[in-house]
């Protein structure tokens, strides 16, 4: 679990702000009423534990006089683009974070139904990724919590099939035009703020977008194969042909084993260069993942490796996803592979 | 893709290939080592076995080692355990044998917890429990049929004592046989032989190869060494007639997935024994009073 971190603070500050805040509860929460009262001081404990917790080198504490607004990310790539939207304001907790893990096979712990039970604010995938999630919601309900569910969000069908929505270029701009709009109804005295950090984000997805096009135009139709549909929407978006049977990349997806039928197609892919790139997903493997990256290999056929959840330390959204257009033209530009960013 | 074009297309997938052939060794192995777990009583223990290979599997699948390795390591030093604690004797043998191997089960539940929580290997849990004879990676297919081989060649060679001992070891005794020997040899051959068919159809089905076939050929054969011919028939027929129907069942709903292997071995095996169940009744002769008198307690 990582906490998405602002920018860096002095400690005498902090040390202050922690002082202002526990006079600010103890003191000036009357007149919201007293049924608001335990919520809030609840939060202010958390607040200075954590902050005693991180130390002074790292954390994300605001530089105002205000508890920040507690935030969850089920993914960590949703986790960043709360950070870049809420800013100093929100303290954002992600609760898909390792990249060395297959997020499909996640479970719950009592830490992630605390860290969701105390947020107000929830940015969840939808599509049964993140299906734990609502029932931790239904299990600390809270009538001032806003969730946005991307499936919901985007108008899609329970029936998508593909559910790694973050990779679809138009998604992350919709998410982070939600996640202003309800920051605003939790916290209406920034409403501006976040309407700008909303701004510079979708500003700054424009070299992403320009690299998309680019990719396009200069190789549209290439043949690509998969081993899961992980970037399957980045894929479509950049006019690559992916020739890897559906079924193949569902099973992988959902950890039953593909049939021949499909392994051999696969494998006849690789080994006739029908394809220019093979696209593996470094956080769903088996023996058979490995047997076809083998395969590539051995056939000269470049391998992109890319990630399910944001890659850290050292990427925030834009960045990863411009890493792997760029990893992906590389391959079909120079058979250059990229097996980790 | 109709039926035929698929069949056309059978004998030169690779998988196909593999599955054959390790599917082939392990259904011969266990059927044949089947019969004298059946014929001694011990087809509870070879369950047994079964379940705890289930461990060794999932905490080889956590260290990212082949499974085979997992399943042979726990399995021999679990029938080993069986030996010294006299689990095989009688009296209590069911009792303790149950409480290991529900723990063993429980520890594989945290193996296969871990390797979710702290790999990116998916498939886990389906590849331990249920087996994917269509993944098995080719190059571990000599150690498959090396430890196949051996184990074959043991129960042939033991069969004659072993039979001797499981219907009179008194007999057996008093003629020179070392039956505790024996009996190690045999609970190590039938560890390995849990573990080829933990590799082909998944430790919790593997016993379905160890004792179906044996119980149907003991039921259907004149003597031990025709049951073990008949065991072998059925159990390999079972499994080669499985991997064609895995194979064309791609054409099946739902479209493109193609069903289970090990779903058709098993309900394979258990035709034929419903069959002679069906069409005639058992004949009073000595191998199947031994047979049924040894209790067999079906998983």
């Amino acid at each position: 679990m990582d906490r998405a971190a602002a920018g860096p603070l002095a400690c005498g500050r902090r040390m202050r702000m922690i002082i202002s805040l526990d006079m600010f509860h103890f003191s000036s929460w009357r007149p919201r009423g007293p049924d608001r009262c335990r919520p809030c001081l609840k939060l202010a404990t958390i607040v200075v534990t954590a902050t005693l917790a991180s130390g002074c080198s790292t954390g994300a504490t605001p530089l105002t006089s205000e508890a920040p607004l507690i935030a969850v990310g089920a993914e960590n790539e949703y986790a960043n683009v709360i950070q870049q939207v809420g800013g100093p304001y929100v303290h954002v907790v992600a609760i898909m974070s390792n990249p060395n893990t297959d997020p499909h096979t996640f479970e719950a712990s009592p830490t992630v139904a605390r860290e969701v039970g105390n947020a107000l604010l929830v940015v969840q995938n939808g599509l049964g990724y993140d299906t734990f999630m609502n029932r931790i919601e239904a299990a600390a309900p809270s009538s001032r919590r806003k969730v946005i569910d991307v499936r919901q969000l985007l108008g899609l069908p329970k029936t998508t099939a593909n559910p790694h929505l973050w990779y679809k270029p138009g998604v992350m701009p919709a998410v982070a035009a939600a996640i202003a709009r309800d920051l605003a109804i939790l916290e209406p005295a920034h409403a501006s703020a976040f309407d700008r950090n909303e701004h510079r984000f979708v500003v700054s997805l424009e070299p992403w977008d320009r690299a998309i096009l680019t990719f396009r135009a200069h190789y549209a139709g290439v043949p690509m194969a998969t081993t899961e549909p992980v970037a399957d929407y980045l894929l479509q978006a950049l006019g690559a042909k992916n020739l890897t049977p559906w079924s193949l990349q569902a099973d992988i997806m959902n950890g039953i084993d593909p049939s021949p039928e499909d392994v051999a197609t696969e494998r006849n892919l690789l080994a006739e260069h029908r394809v220019k790139v093979l696209v593996y997903n470094q956080q769903v493997t088996d023996r058979l993942t490995q047997s076809f990256i083998q395969l590539a290999e051995s056939h000269g056929v470049p391998v992109v490796g890319v990630y399910e959840t944001m890659p850290t330390p050292g990427y925030d959204y834009q960045s990863w996803m411009m890493a792997e257009v760029q990893a992906l033209q590389r391959a079909v530009e120079s058979g250059i592979s990229t097996m980790r960013l | 893709m109709g039926w035929l074009s698929l069949l056309a297309s059978l004998p030169s997938n690779e998988a196909v290939r593999t599955a054959v052939l390790v599917g082939g060794i392990a259904a011969a192995t266990s059927s044949a080592v089947g019969v004298f777990a059946v014929i001694r009583g011990q087809s509870f223990a070879g369950h047994a076995l079964a379940d705890l290979a289930a461990t060794g599997g999932s905490g080889a699948f956590l260290l990212g080692v082949n499974q085979f390795w997992g399943f042979v390591a726990v399995a021999v030093g679990a029938a080993g355990f069986m030996e010294a604690a006299g689990v095989e004797r009688r009296r209590g043998r069911d009792v303790a044998t149950g409480i290991v191997q529900g723990a063993g089960l429980g520890l594989a539940a945290l193996f296969l917890y871990l390797a979710a929580q702290t790999t990116t290997r998916t498939g886990a849990t389906f590849t331990v429990l249920f087996g994917s004879m269509f993944t098995i990676d080719p190059s571990g297919i000599p150690p498959l049929l090396g430890a196949g081989s051996v184990a074959l060649s043991t129960i042939l060679v033991l069969s004659r004592v072993l039979l001797l001992s499981a219907l009179s070891p008194e007999l057996a005794t008093v003629r020179g046989v070392p039956v505790r020997a024996v009996s190690i040899s045999y609970l190590i051959v039938l560890a390995m032989s849990v573990a080829l068919s933990a590799v082909a159809i998944g430790a919790v089905l593997s016993t379905a190869l160890l004792v179906g076939p044996a119980a149907t050929a003991l039921r259907v054969a004149r003597g031990p060494i025709q049951a073990m011919a008949a065991a072998v028939a059925i159990a390999v027929g079972a499994t080669w007639l499985g991997i064609v129907l895995a194979y064309v069942s791609y054409a099946w709903p739902p479209l493109g997935h193609g069903w289970p292997v090990s779903f058709f071995v098993v309900t394979l095996v258990v035709l034929p024994y419903a069959l002679t169940h069906m069409f005639r009744r058992p004949r009073p002769r000595a191998l199947s009073t031994a047979q049924s008198s040894a209790s067999v307690p079906q998983p």
